[in-house]
């Protein structure tokens, strides 16, 4: 009787036991996306360990057992890893690799492009309106709304701030954890970026906009490229001191790159400790989209409004390059495709814009255009969680 | 309006979530503006102390360097020596072939009559 019950308490402790079809479908929905990865080089440094993650975080499991395997059980591994997302270390040491891989001498070098990728932060702050419409809690609609900036980094660290399911709105009302779905939909519309951009910037842009020769960049100085990344630092962060762990980290890794003298430094921020970092992010967030978590209505209404917000920063870059060529002499216009490459998909969405260029003439090369946008679309993303963050908490 | 259980109300919208966006675009907005201002200016700061170093430099070297007259025959005969230098750079080789002896000091580290084969021999 006894060795019955203890194989009845095994058969109890089995996933087969356990599991629900929410657990099968988050299973299938890490498949798919390790799947996408694979099969069509999406992203696939962001979506294997991301999928993988999605997959170990489902794993049915009985949740009064004395082990404590889950991402939210106190004490497990997972619990571990998944600290660094909740106290929002992994999007800064991101940072930190992410400065001491750019160069920004496009944007030093033609800085009125910078305007570009402030402009696309519209798509932030009109997608918060529209989540405050849907009902959500200004915390919630703030972290939704960042998906707009198209930088999962940004979005996991601002949405481990304001909806980590640990803290209370001010109303009273409970905060619902989105870093799993928040974090997913930034990664997805990232590696969407060929799909999603090119119908708008064509939508948006004449043929003889997108026709348009920008003048060659200007050589940059030393003096300048180590200039910018100290007066960046002091601006972005005095004006959104909250911003901090992002913008600290990353113009700290751009001094690194840029001094010369650290190049040690750089190489293994922008490597080595980066490849790290994503390995831990892409896993615990996967993991933390535990089907009680993420398998809610709620969850698609996200994926819609994220969808929307990073259309709506998309034409908001493009317009605002419109309005500027208004005011520009006819030798500094600026080809209006760049525009689309305020959003922060670092390069992602440079690459589509010179890629869309070249489709009209051959000889057109935009990519060094587009990438000042971008940055600035990086740097601006990040001040905008900082004053979220400075407005909600 | 109701979708599920998500509401779809406008009146949400208040006072302060206007203020939020405004505020919030408007800062992220004139943040970057400033940096493109400073760094706009900034580039024709340094082009201007560029362009008054050079000036200086070139003022500096112009008081410094005596000033050189040189004749047409003195002209003529830097030419011409130039003229030489350069084009007797592939100049008609001597084709005289040299054998150098090369002597060796002997060493009994490479010779053969101490190889293994021959020491094994004598087993």
């Amino acid at each position: 009787m006894e060795t019955l019950q203890t194989l009845f308490g095994l058969w109890e402790d089995t996933g087969f036991h356990n599991v629900s079809w929410e657990n099968l479908i988050m299973i299938l929905l890490g498949i798919f996306l390790v799947f996408l990865a694979i099969r069509y080089s999406y992203k696939p440094l962001l979506l294997i360990p991301l999928g993988m993650g999605v997959i170990l975080g489902n794993i049915p499991f009985l949740h009064e057992a004395a082990y404590h395997p889950g991402i939210y059980q106190e004490g497990s591994v997972l619990n571990y890893l998944f600290f660094g997302v909740l106290k929002g270390i992994y999007p800064a040491l991101i940072f930190l690799g992410l400065g001491a891989m750019t160069d920004l001498s496009p944007l030093i070098s033609n800085p009125k492009l910078m305007l570009l990728g402030a402009a696309a932060q519209v798509g932030i702050f009109a997608s918060f309106l529209g989540a405050m419409v849907f009902g959500f809690p200004m915390a919630e609609s703030a972290a939704i709304a960042i998906i707009g900036g198209a930088d999962g980094n940004t979005a996991i660290f601002l949405t481990s701030q304001l909806a980590n399911g640990l803290h209370a709105a001010g109303s009273g009302m409970n905060i619902q954890n989105l870093i799993g779905p928040v974090a997913i939909a930034a990664y997805i519309y990232m590696s969407l970026v060929p799909v999603i951009q090119p119908p708008i910037m064509k939508l948006l842009t004449t043929k003889k906009e997108r026709l348009i020769r920008m003048a060659p960049p200007r050589t940059v100085s030393k003096f300048e490229k180590i200039l910018f990344p100290l007066l960046g630092l002091l601006l972005s962060t005095f004006v959104a001191p909250a911003s901090l762990p992002l913008l600290g980290m990353f113009f700290f890794g751009n001094i690194l790159k840029e001094s010369g003298l650290t190049k040690q430094l750089a190489t293994t921020a922008s490597t080595i400790l980066i490849d790290i970092v994503l390995i831990l992010i892409g896993l615990t967030v996967g993991a933390s989209t535990q089907a009680d978590v993420f398998l809610k209505w709620e969850s698609i209404l996200i994926f819609v409004l994220g969808a929307i917000a990073f259309m709506v920063a998309t034409a908001g870059g493009i317009i605002f390059a419109k309005v500027m060529n208004i005011f520009l002499k006819k030798e500094n216009q600026i080809n209006p495709l760049i525009g689309a490459a305020g959003v922060a998909a670092v390069p992602d969405s440079a690459r589509i814009a010179h890629e869309m260029g070249m489709k009209e003439d051959p000889t057109n090369h935009l990519i060094t255009h587009a990438m000042a946008p971008n940055i600035a679309g990086l740097i601006g993303s990040a001040i905008t969680a900082g004053l979220l963050l400075g407005f909600l908490l | 309006m109701k979708i599920l259980t998500i509401t779809f109300d406008l009146s949400l919208i208040d006072q302060y979530t206007l203020v939020i966006t405004i505020a919030g675009y408007c800062i992220v907005l004139l943040a970057l503006a400033i940096m493109a201002y400073f760094f706009t200016r900034l580039h024709t700061l340094q082009d201007f102390l560029t362009k008054r170093r050079l000036a200086v430099q070139n003022n500096a070297s112009k008081e410094e360097s005596p000033k050189v007259v040189m004749t047409g025959e003195e002209n003529a005969a830097i030419a011409a020596a130039l003229y030489l230098f350069f084009s007797e750079l592939h100049d008609e080789e001597k084709y005289v072939m040299t054998i150098r002896k090369v002597s060796k000091t002997y060493s009994p580290w490479n010779s053969k009559i101490y190889g293994i084969w021959n020491t094994m021999k004598h087993w």
